[in-house]
């Protein structure tokens, strides 16, 4: 497959069209109906919780949220696919994959309202932190990747970037120090089209992005991001190169990032409608229910009838969050270092002698 | 129960938004989530959802204001909601104002006017005093090594871009502090006899602006003096004719009354001396009014009212404002409108005493006019020697602003309207 679709051909690997046809037979992952239909509703959840989570910041329950809306399939293919002891590394935009791994919206939540026991994951193993540095989370991954082969274990990385990580120095260290030492990482540059407001086209001079892989001497393919199908191909291959040592992967999932960079943001001053509109045709979920209803897997009914649930469900794990009680003063600075240096001490002491003053000041 | 929702930071730092449109009516039953009004923010164009559900009971502000995050938006009346569960509402942890985790990254935090210096984060003094509140713009360097050196970085004076505080600042302030703490230890040094030869009080707020005014002055304005002597016999006896006259009125009839009017017609002449340079963004600001401050000595210390448009108010009227701003300065009664918008400063000193002196500009001003004693003194008219009376003028001013030759010719014009006074009239 890596073979037929090397980026250098310029190829984008798709298996189902924008209606929900199948395009590309000879390429359709075997996926039981039971399975598929899960994946839509997962999908589906994702979404209502990305949707609902927008509104909670713009009452200002919750600090800034980098939203989903749009890219559902790549987390979901991921999801469907990854393992328990698989590492998932993610940036943050891949909700479905972390909730697929085990992470509670609610711990999600915990997140974006400043705790850092949002990032303290109870039930979801071998699942890295949200991470907002640009692409340093892909080195962890190399490394990661390199004590997995250095122990000669079948786990698996997969590592996500946006299309403006692939500029940073760290996407280069990492890509290039796991096709040398040939480790087990699945690279995932979630191609959304914009790196905040920078459009692709002005990210790199190469073809694509997918075609850094023959640089680094990895396998790499450009895939459709909001095929479903696709996706879930691309990476039961990956996962498959990599077990059979010869990872690492890079894939290029071609998205739309439907909602904004985050909540300060506002892409309609860099974007057209018109280009909105174009992409809504390519809606990952609108494209998976289309097949799904073809088969009479799936209807209109069933959606009905689950969405305000998932939206209930949405609102009940939000409260829980919300009084999860006050902030742990200590948490800004306990967990960088085993035992706290002198200078974060002293920092401790000045944010206390701060909120003091600032409580003299408020009231 | 009623609710109040509060304008929130929806975008990492923002400090208002202005009302677009509403989509709820008074008396509603709005739903959590549903759209309550779209807000135009720095940021985004968005609408704002509901964070209850209930009934608007209020609505703050109409279309096209301006609501400052934190304001109210609107009132919720929260059908249902009472006894434990209203109480758990109050309780409810307030929505986020302020310290945005973001994505993208938040250096600096706005919040109830609590502008923190970095390097003193969290020390309530330094920010309690209220000038400091501006954030000192500095150098990475510069910061860490004034941390280091514990110094107080709003303390220093920044000389890089746009005031930047430079590594080199910090280094000069490290030495300079150095020297004042060297002697001050020798002063308060006790002596043989045991005596306290030294008294030690703290800087009035007055002396503080005094000096740091006077530092910055002479730190940042290129100070260059000429002397003149200029004979004012005609002067003189117009003065004494008029002062009788206008001592019928209360007004006391001085020189300076009329060196101010013949300055604020010489201003009008030369531009340069009544102008104000903008380094930052490479521009000259001449000013087209004409204010002249007054140096005022007070048992407190110096301050400087201002005559406002010396040009076009008559030699008396001067005088009785003159006056009347004397007796406010030296009663302390001085507000602060009239001792702003100065475009040129006039120090007279000859009343107590002095000829020449190097006048300090009273910054960003281009120049000062220093007025020293009238003495009498011969001089040569017509090839004779014959008894004068000599006014000493020094004049300061900023030779960035002012060239010498537009200096002179300055000066001349105020010395020709001192000669001849009845020329101020002929203007």
């Amino acid at each position: 497959m890596f073979n037929e679709y090397n980026p250098i051909d310029k190829k984008v690997f798709q298996v189902i069209d924008d209606k929900g046809k199948v395009v590309n037979k000879a390429m359709m992952p075997s996926i039981s109906d039971e399975k598929l239909i899960k994946a839509y509703k997962d999908m589906l959840f994702a979404r209502t919780a990305d949707l609902q989570i927008v509104s909670y910041q713009r009452q200002g329950r919750i600090y800034t949220y980098p939203p989903n809306y749009g890219q559902e399939a790549i987390s979901g293919a991921v999801g469907a696919l990854i393992g328990e002891n698989d590492w998932l590394v993610p940036a943050f935009r891949e909700m479905g994959a972390m909730l697929a791994k085990g992470v509670t919206l609610k711990e999600l939540f915990l997140y974006f309202m400043g705790y850092e026991d949002g990032s303290k994951f109870q039930k979801a193993k071998k699942t890295l932190p949200i991470s907002v540095p640009i692409a340093s989370q892909l080195l962890h991954a190399a490394g990661i990747g390199y004590e997995i082969k250095y122990n000669k274990k079948s786990e698996v990385v997969f590592a996500f970037v946006g299309d403006g990580g692939t500029s940073e120095g760290d996407f280069h260290e990492a890509v290039n120090f796991a096709g040398v030492w040939k480790v087990p990482v699945v690279f995932i540059i979630q191609n959304n089209q914009y790196g905040i407001s920078t459009p692709t086209r002005m990210q790199t001079a190469s073809e694509s992005l997918a075609i850094k892989a023959v640089a680094y001497g990895v396998k790499g393919i450009k895939v459709d991001g909001n095929d479903y199908f696709a996706m879930y191909k691309a990476v039961e291959e990956s996962i498959k190169a990599c077990q059979n040592g010869e990872g690492p992967v890079l894939i290029e999932a071609v998205t739309y990032r439907k909602g904004a960079h985050t909540t300060s943001d506002d892409p309609t001053k860099y974007r057209t409608k018109e280009e909105e509109q174009q992409w809504e045709l390519k809606d990952p979920l609108k494209r998976l229910k289309l097949y799904l209803e073809s088969k009479k897997l799936w209807s209109d009914k069933e959606e009905e009838k689950i969405l305000p649930q998932y939206k209930e469900e949405v609102d009940r794990q939000f409260i829980e969050a919300e009084n999860y009680g006050p902030y742990p003063k200590e948490d800004v600075f306990k967990y960088l270092y085993a035992e706290m240096p002198d200078d974060l001490k002293e920092q401790e002491k000045e944010y206390e002698r701060f909120l003091q003053w600032k409580a003299s000041k408020v009231k | 129960m009623r609710y109040i929702f509060k304008f929130p930071d929806i975008g990492e730092g923002l400090e208002e938004g202005t009302i677009v449109e509403w989509h709820v009516e008074k008396g509603q039953s709005v739903k959590m989530g549903d759209s309550l009004v779209t807000m135009e923010t720095d940021k985004v164009v968005t609408a704002i959802p509901s964070p209850r559900d209930g009934v608007i009971a209020a609505k703050f502000g109409k279309v096209g204001e301006t609501i400052h995050v934190g304001s109210a938006l609107v009132e919720i009346d929260m059908e249902g909601v009472e006894g434990e569960a209203a109480v758990a509402e109050v309780n409810k942890p307030e929505p986020v104002e302020e310290e945005g985790a973001g994505v993208v990254g938040t250096l600096e935090v706005a919040g109830n006017n609590a502008v923190l210096s970095a390097s003193k984060e969290g020390v309530s003094q330094s920010s309690a005093q209220g000038e400091k509140s501006a954030r000192v713009l500095a150098t990475p360097v510069a910061r860490s090594l004034a941390k280091e050196s514990g110094i107080d970085i709003n303390n220093v004076k920044g000389t890089g871009p746009a005031g930047r505080v430079t590594k080199d600042d910090i280094i000069r302030f490290t030495s300079d502090s150095a020297r004042t703490s060297q002697k001050s230890a020798s002063y308060v040094a006790p002596s043989q006899t045991g005596e306290n030869l030294t008294e030690i009080e703290p800087l009035s707020q007055m002396r503080k602006t005094i000096a740091r005014n006077m530092i910055q002055s002479k730190h940042n304005a290129a100070h260059m003096t000429v002397f003149e002597e200029v004979e004012i016999s005609e002067l003189d006896r117009i003065r004494k004719k008029y002062k009788e006259i206008l001592s019928q009125d209360g007004i006391k009839f001085t020189y300076l009354a009329f060196i101010v009017k013949a300055v604020a017609l010489s201003l009008k002449k030369f531009r340069a001396l009544n102008a104000e340079i903008d380094m930052e963004r490479g521009n000259m600001i001449y000013k087209k009014y004409y204010n002249i401050g007054i140096a005022i000595d007070t048992p407190k210390g110096l301050v400087v009212p201002v005559i406002r448009n010396a040009d076009k108010i008559s030699v008396k009227e001067i005088a009785s404002q003159i006056q009347i701003i004397s007796d406010k300065a030296r009663d302390g009664k001085l507000t602060l409108d009239e001792m702003k918008d100065g475009t040129f400063t006039i120090t007279s000193y000859g009343s107590i005493g002095g000829l020449f002196a190097v006048p300090v500009i009273n910054y960003p001003q281009a120049a000062i006019l220093g007025v020293g004693r009238i003495n009498k003194k011969p001089v040569v008219l017509n090839d004779q020697v014959v008894p004068g009376l000599i006014l000493p003028l020094s004049l300061s001013v900023d030779h960035r602003i002012a060239d010498g030759g537009e200096t002179a010719r300055f000066v001349n014009s105020v010395m020709e309207y001192l000669a001849d006074p009845v020329s101020i009239i002929m203007d």
